[in-house]
């Protein structure tokens, strides 16, 4: 309060209360009255002023210490003699239903616990609530005397009389004897049994009780750690739980399928959550959560994945929600949910390689009789295809198929789980990039192939973009990306210029694609392939204006289109049907002997370009070619009368070389093959080629074989076939194997070859560049680091590094360091 | 009468009865738990506390005391309180009793 200002003279307080000494008996007896008063629920005809006066005189008066252990044994008496008794006999009663347990029923063990409960709760309550009224008359003797002599305040003194004398008084005897908090867990837990068993108990009293336990210390110390609760239910309720839930665990997983299992075990983790809500008390939610995940799932989930109608029955069946239900429980107990992963990662790979088995059994049975094929009928020709190629649409469409089918589980059932997902991402790119099945980077292209060719005619724009997404996906997978590279460079080669490609801006799409996905290095060559392209049809343009300009019109003057294209950007090798020549040293010398005419216009084309880009060497690729050659047959007798037969045969280039010779012959007469090949200088696979399109398909025997086998031999006699009739005015002769289509051994053989060169090279250039900047390098450094910058383009082998780098010690590019054998130096 | 009400009375020993509202007279600890009606004491079914060692006069200053404290709770640069001296020393063992 305000002291007082100014001089005045301060009187000395009135005497009426210090008055006499105080008796302490008389007022005691009005407290201790009061006091059951209060415990009997009287309080109402009680003045606060006059015991709390009493209180506060006696306290004034020096009696403190008296008057609180009056008040403690007051307080002991009343719990020892009137709340005990009553407790401990429904405590024995509850025992006893225990005790008989196999006689009496669940409903009177239920009964009977709940008296128990409810009779303690109600004691708790009362106990706190008339105890709060004593600490209030007795506020004074808190304030002044318990401060001062650093006693425990009435209250909490008073609570824990209630935990010792009622709580931990033993209710049977012996060496094991409960004390009522025994007793209590004991019934709390049975009724939390009797719930997970199915019935219905009252939570409200367990609630209760709980919380008393959770209210009061296990010793007079204060914390958290040192509740009731924590020491003495808690311990026994999770112990009780793991139990329970053990033995329901191995019950249930030998009597229901998995996904019965994982429904029911969600259940049980929510149920329990439920019960720590609503029952016991929150702070245990963990716990017991984690005990129902330990038994029910980590103990169990391999065993649950593992079993015949565990995850690779689900995913097979596209059971949804029994996965997302694994996923959900593993990613309880596993952040990163190992077993789910192990399992599908397993599934995924066991179903990839029966994609890849399928797809060798398939391209290893005997071809279909490819002459089939080489039919020049446009009927059968564009439906019939090889059936290694089928073989590797199909494996796409299944890989893609897997693909989408664990997509779709991963959205739906993982939660599009991070983790998952590159669990996926890496088992695909296994399989896909298996060592046991090197085709993958093929057939994702002839796939690609395939679609611009034929798959996206009439499709909608978007279902292009799925299509293309589609090839984008399985690329991401590849590893070998050179290798891709290469057959996409070939497969789209041969696209452009047959003119096969369906649209052309579905092609720049692709690229634009992939660019994004591989990066700039890996489209630059197929963009300057569409260059060239573009730049080819203007230079055919500008050729034909500039004959034109050059004289009248001649009907017999042969009209030239061409392509010209960057030797080192189109896989020419691939392209020039020179298998059987070293592709180093092709063309010019041993390029095909064209007929006059023809060779005429090619020179004029020469001088034509070289006069536009001086410096530059022009090479033929007949092979690539096509002509267009008007032919006229000898009449023959028709229903109309002799008629002269006009065909417009469209041939390939070397297909036209070879009718040109039979220009000048005469009638009858006959070439060998040998003579041939001497005149035309075609290479001899072409030549055999072209050969059978001409004499063997009937519909476009322009030629005529002697003997008629199906073979070419060196021998065979071919002669102009004059009794030639067709019923189209243009007829295509096509030529075997002319479309893209699954590389033979011997091509595959070649393909690998070129790999492995360009490889050596792209490693040499990689460790050169590493050298160059770092000056000197530790031998395992310099791999690893080379094979982290190639990673984008294929995964080079250690060896073929160590290879590399020992040719380039040769070559005196790098110089092992004179002190240290293990580091190298660059060598400028 | 056991609705709490927004005053109460205080009755000093020597007869004065203060009115005085509710929120200001449970400043003090003791008229707090006199008037709780949890505890359901006569006083707080009365809304009526007899404070038997008090003085009107001292009582008289408890209640502009507790008027004051509870204007003034919250701000700084309170003006003092008159105490005149006479009343002092029972002002001081009131407010001890009282708890405030």
């Amino acid at each position: 309060m305000i002291a007082s200002r100014g001089a005045r003279k301060i009187k000395p307080p009135r005497k009426n209360i210090q008055g006499d000494d105080v008796d302490l008996e008389p007022t005691w007896v009005t407290l201790s009255d009061s006091f059951r008063e209060i415990h009997t629920q009287n309080a109402s005809q009680l003045s606060y002023e006059q015991l709390y006066r009493h209180a506060y005189v006696l306290v004034l008066k020096r009696k403190g210490d008296q008057l609180y252990k009056r008040v403690i044994d007051f307080e002991h008496d009343w719990l020892s003699e009137d709340i005990r008794p009553r407790l401990h006999t429904l405590a024995s009663s509850a025992l006893l239903s225990f005790e008989e347990y196999d006689t009496k029923t669940v409903n009177e063990r239920r009964v009977s616990g709940e008296l128990l409960l409810k009779g303690a709760t109600k004691a708790w309550d009362n106990h706190q609530t008339c105890i709060n009224m004593l600490a209030d008359v007795l506020m004074y003797l808190d304030r002044v005397y318990c401060r001062e002599q650093r006693r425990t305040p009435i209250f909490e003194a008073c609570m824990e009389l209630f935990r010792d004398t009622v709580l931990k008084w033993l209710v049977t005897k012996g060496e094991d004897g409960m004390d009522l908090l025994d007793v209590l867990s004991t019934i709390i837990l049975d009724q939390v049994r009797m719930e997970r068993d199915g019935d219905t108990i009252n939570k409200h009293f367990i609630r209760s009780c709980v919380h008393m336990m959770e209210s009061l210390n296990e010793s007079n110390t204060d914390g958290q750690e040192t509740r009731l609760y924590v020491t003495r239910f808690q311990p026994r309720f999770l112990k009780a739980s793991t139990e329970f839930y053990r033995e329901e665990s191995e019950r249930l997983i030998r009597e229901n399928d998995a996904g019965t299992y994982c429904r029911w075990a969600s259940r049980r983790i929510r149920e329990e959550e439920d019960r720590c809500r609503s029952t016991l008390s929150e702070s245990t939610t963990d716990k017991i959560r984690r005990v129902v995940e330990d038994e029910l799932i980590r103990n169990k989930i391999a065993e649950v994945i593992a079993m015949p109608n565990g995850v690779k029955f689900m995913s097979d069946n596209n059971r949804i929600e029994e996965l997302s239900l694994v996923y959900n429980l593993n990613a309880r107990v596993d952040s990163k949910k190992t077993e789910l992963i192990t399992a599908i990662q397993k599934r995924v790979a066991q179903m990839g390689d029966e994609i890849n088995r399928a797809a060798l059994a398939a391209s290893h049975t005997p071809p279909a009789p490819a002459p089939g094929y080489s039919d020049g009928s446009t009927k059968s020709g564009e439906r019939v295809v090889n059936q290694h190629t089928a073989a590797a649409m199909k494996w796409v469409e299944d890989v893609l198929q897997l693909k989408d089918k664990f997509d779709t589980i991963w959205r739906l059932s993982f939660a599009s789980d991070q983790a998952l997902q590159a669990a996926l991402s890496k088992v695909f790119s296994e399989f896909i990039n298996a060592a046991t099945f090197p085709r993958g980077t093929e057939y994702i292209s002839l796939f690609i192939d395939d679609n611009m060719k034929k798959g996206i005619k009439g499709k909608t724009e978007h279902e292009v973009d799925l299509v293309l997404d589609k090839a984008i996906t399985l690329l991401r997978y590849v590893q070998d990306k050179d290798m891709f590279e290469k057959y996409y460079k070939k497969h789209l080669s041969r696209r452009l210029l047959m003119n096969k490609s369906v649209s052309n801006d579905v092609e720049k799409q692709m690229i634009s694609r992939m660019k994004i996905e591989l990066g700039n290095n890996f489209t630059s060559k197929l963009e300057s392939m569409f260059k060239d392209m573009t730049v080819s049809e203007e230079l055919s343009n500008g050729y034909r204006a500039y004959v034109d300009k050059l004289g009248d019109y001649d009907p017999a003057r042969v009209d030239l289109s061409m392509h010209v294209l960057t030797a080192t950007v189109w896989p020419l090798d691939h392209m020039s049907g020179a298998l059987d020549r070293d592709p180093n040293k092709q063309d010019k010398a041993q390029g095909p002997i064209f007929p006059p005419e023809i060779e005429r216009v090619k020179k004029g084309f020469e001088k034509f370009y070289l006069n536009r880009h001086s410096g530059r060497v022009l090479s033929w690729l007949g092979g690539m070619g096509t002509a267009d050659i008007r032919a006229v047959f000898p009449k023959v007798p028709t229903k109309d009368g002799l008629r002269e037969r006009k065909h417009e045969l469209n041939v390939s280039t070397y297909a036209m070389i070879i009718l040109l010779l039979f220009n000048d012959l005469s009638e009858n007469e006959a070439l060998t093959y040998e003579e041939i090949e001497a005149r035309t200088n075609i290479p001899p696979h072409e030549l055999t080629r072209n050969l059978q399109s001409l004499s063997l398909a009937t519909k476009t025997r322009i030629l005529l074989k002697e003997p008629m086998t199906r073979d070419i031999k060196p021998t065979d006699r071919f002669k102009f076939n004059e009794g030639f009739s067709g019923k189209f005015i243009r007829i295509k002769v096509g030529v075997v194997s002319a479309g893209n289509r699954v590389e033979n051994d011997k091509e595959r053989q070649d393909t690998d070859d070129s790999v492995r060169q360009m490889r050596a090279h792209y490693i040499e250039a990689t460790i050169v560049r590493i050298m160059k900047q770092r000056k000197t390098c530790a031998h395992l450094q310099l791999i690893s680091e080379t094979i982290s910058q190639l990673a984008s383009h294929f995964k080079p082998e250690v060896t073929m590094i160590k290879k590399r780098i020992e040719s380039l010690l040769d070559k005196e590019y790098l110089a092992r360091m004179p002190e240290d054998d293990s580091m190298y130096k660059y060598i400028t | 009468m056991s609705e709490p009400t927004e005053y109460v009375t205080l009755v000093s020993y020597d007869g004065f009865e203060f009115k005085i509202r509710r929120s200001a007279a449970i400043i003090s600890g003791a008229i707090r738990r006199m008037l709780d009606p949890q505890s359901n004491f006569a006083e707080a079914r009365t809304n009526r506390c007899t404070l038997e060692t008090i003085p009107g006069i001292v009582l008289e200053k408890v209640c502009e005391y507790l008027y004051y404290n509870e204007k003034f709770a919250d701000s700084k640069d309170v003006p003092d309180m008159e105490i005149p001296a006479d009343i002092a020393m029972d002002l001081l063992i009131a407010s001890d009793f009282l708890d405030v």
